[in-house]
């Protein structure tokens, strides 16, 4: 048997596209770490466990759009454009078309949720506790960031 | 060490000595002929136990590193949480390839090792999934995730060639279609045509891979696509089933007609009887959408209908021929897992219908007395089925 395919070279192909498979799988977010611009936003607690990934919190965010409701079209992509609200951004008017210009968060709506692909924070279930406490006695913010295609990624949760 | 004789079971090789004397009385083989032929082989005992103890073991690890994932273990910064995990995953790879090599490099039976360091290596592969995606705020309850698990574990089987992450592969593959249907089927009829075609896409999978290589996957194809089957015709035949809302989108689509061409490709490239298993899976299909088109519409409350009686009985008919074409596929393979699984399919199914049917008219005890009824006729006619077909089968 030649050397291209050879056991070793099959093996070490099949890791490079296994990673391929995961850098596909978050790409989103990847991205959006790796070239978004940092946007604050206000947050508020829901809960659980992923049975793969652990405890995590679920966020709603009060200044996006939480449900399709009153917003025109057949759900499917959704964009939300980010507007500056003094110090935390929030959603100006959502479009069906991707906007010419960002800042906006390229969502999905097939659900009756809008989703933006940053309602999860996982943690140790210890924190995740304490952060639902402080999300419901305090101010607390997410910083996101969002790359020019509108993926986002969460980077942080924490109480101003 | 005789290098040039194949390895087999003990069992075979003494089965192989019982019958050479026979063939010889009957004139087949001549007495220098039948020594050749056993010079051929030499017994190699297989350690059962410890091949056991080494896949339970590859299991605990792999479901603990991903369990290890699921802690979120915030000693680690989320960079280095993956980059362990991925070290883990490279490393049991890189193990299990060398002892691949050892093993091939002898003549043995494949080391039960290097299964258990590619099942293992296959798991991590899971493990590293859930942690980047996890590290990268990945939202909840993603079902891609799974998918992508499986996707990998499969593209290492087929590189390896490797038993062990392919059962990895098509678990995490099952585990990823039903939550991706329950996720977005939006309809009974979306559920059902998602694991019959899938069904006919895996028994297409089963012929390819017995008529081109590696013929060792073609068991575990053919036992995924059996257990589809059954699981879609059982839920074709709830009566609560039904085609509303069934609008499934292009992307779905494009998965029913891929998945019906695989099966039906596999059926003209495979020959003889086996062409049938890929059509019969698309039949089984076919039958199980009428089954949920079909809605009788009488019932009233309680009340049943003549046309639910009649849906009722279709159904039954159709699940006893699928079962039965389970169990003569399980005699024709040789493979008890399969008969059993049809009989297993049989009683789950006709204890529900039972339930459905019969808790409507019968209260309390006498349903327990019904039920057991059903279950001793069902079962001797099932033994009694799979004795004559044994015999029809071997003749």
């Amino acid at each position: 048997m030649n050397a291209p395919t050879s056991r070793p070279a099959r093996v070490a192909g099949a890791a490079l596209l296994q990673l391929a498979l995961v850098a596909g799988v978050v790409s989103g977010q990847l991205s959006a770490r790796l070239t978004g611009d940092e946007y604050t936003l206000r947050v508020e607690p829901l809960d659980p466990i992923d049975p793969f990934r652990g405890a995590y919190v679920t966020l709603d965010y009060p200044d996006l759009a939480a449900t399709n409701d009153g917003i025109a079209g057949e759900p499917g992509d959704l964009y939300l454009p980010l507007v500056a609200d003094g110090e935390v951004w929030a959603a100006g008017t959502p479009t069906r078309a991707r906007p010419a210009d960002g800042p906006y968060l390229a969502c999905d709506d097939r659900d009756w949720r809008v989703e933006c692909g940053i309602e999860s924070w996982f943690l140790p279930q210890d924190d995740a506790a304490e952060l639902e406490d402080a999300i419901r006695d305090g101010d607390v913010v997410a910083r996101v960031r969002v790359d020019d295609r509108g993926h986002a990624a969460l980077v942080a949760v924490t109480v101003r | 060490m005789d290098t040039t004789s194949q390895a087999v079971s003990p069992r075979q090789l003494a089965w192989l000595r019982d019958e050479l004397p026979r063939w010889q009385a009957q004139g087949l083989v001549t007495g220098e002929h039948a020594a050749l032929i056993l010079d051929q082989y030499r017994a190699v005992r297989r350690a059962g136990l410890a091949r056991l103890t080494l896949y339970l073991g590859a299991a605990f690890v792999g479901v603990g590193v991903i369990w290890l994932v699921a802690a979120n273990l915030d000693q680690l910064p989320p960079l280095v949480r993956f980059l362990v995990v991925t070290a883990f995953w490279l490393g049991a790879t890189a193990v299990a390839e060398v002892l691949g090599s050892r093993s091939a490099a002898g003549d043995g039976p494949a080391s039960p090792t290097t299964g258990a360091a590619r099942g293992l290596a296959a798991l991590a592969f899971g493990a590293v999934v859930f942690q980047a995606a996890q590290s990268l705020q990945v939202p909840a309850y993603e079902p891609a995730l799974v998918g992508v698990w499986a996707a990998g574990a499969l593209l290492y089987a087929y590189a390896v060639r490797g038993v062990a992450p392919l059962l990895v592969g098509l678990v995490a593959g099952l585990v990823w279609l039903l939550w991706h249907v329950a996720e977005n089927g939006g309809s009974g009829l979306g559920v059902v045509l998602a694991l019959t075609v899938a069904a006919a896409a895996a028994a297409g999978a089963a012929v390819l891979q017995e008529r081109f290589a590696p013929a060792e996957f073609a068991a575990p194809w053919r036992a995924v696509g059996a257990v589809l089957a059954l699981s879609g015709l059982f839920a074709a035949a709830v009566p609560d089933v039904t085609a509303g809302d069934f609008a499934p989108d292009r992307l779905s689509w494009v998965a029913l007609a891929l998945g019906v061409a695989l099966a039906l490709a596999a059926a003209g490239l495979s020959r003889g009887e086996a062409r049938l298993e890929p059509l019969v899976a698309l039949a089984i299909a076919l039958v199980a959408a009428g089954l949920v088109l079909w809605d009788p519409g009488t019932r009233a409350g309680d009340r049943v209908g003549l046309e639910d009686w009649l849906h009722a009985g279709v159904s039954i008919t159709a699940y006893v021929g699928a079962a039965t074409c389970v169990a003569v596929l399980g005699i024709q393979r040789s493979s008890q897992r399969l008969t059993y699984l049809a009989l297993a399919a049989l009683v789950v199914f006709t204890t529900f219908q039972s339930f459905a049917v019969f808790a409507q008219i019968i209260e309390g005890a006498w349903l327990f007395v019904v039920l057991g009824l059903v279950f001793l006729g069902s079962g001797y006619l099932f033994d009694r089925a799979r004795r004559e077909l044994t015999e029809a089968v071997a003749a």
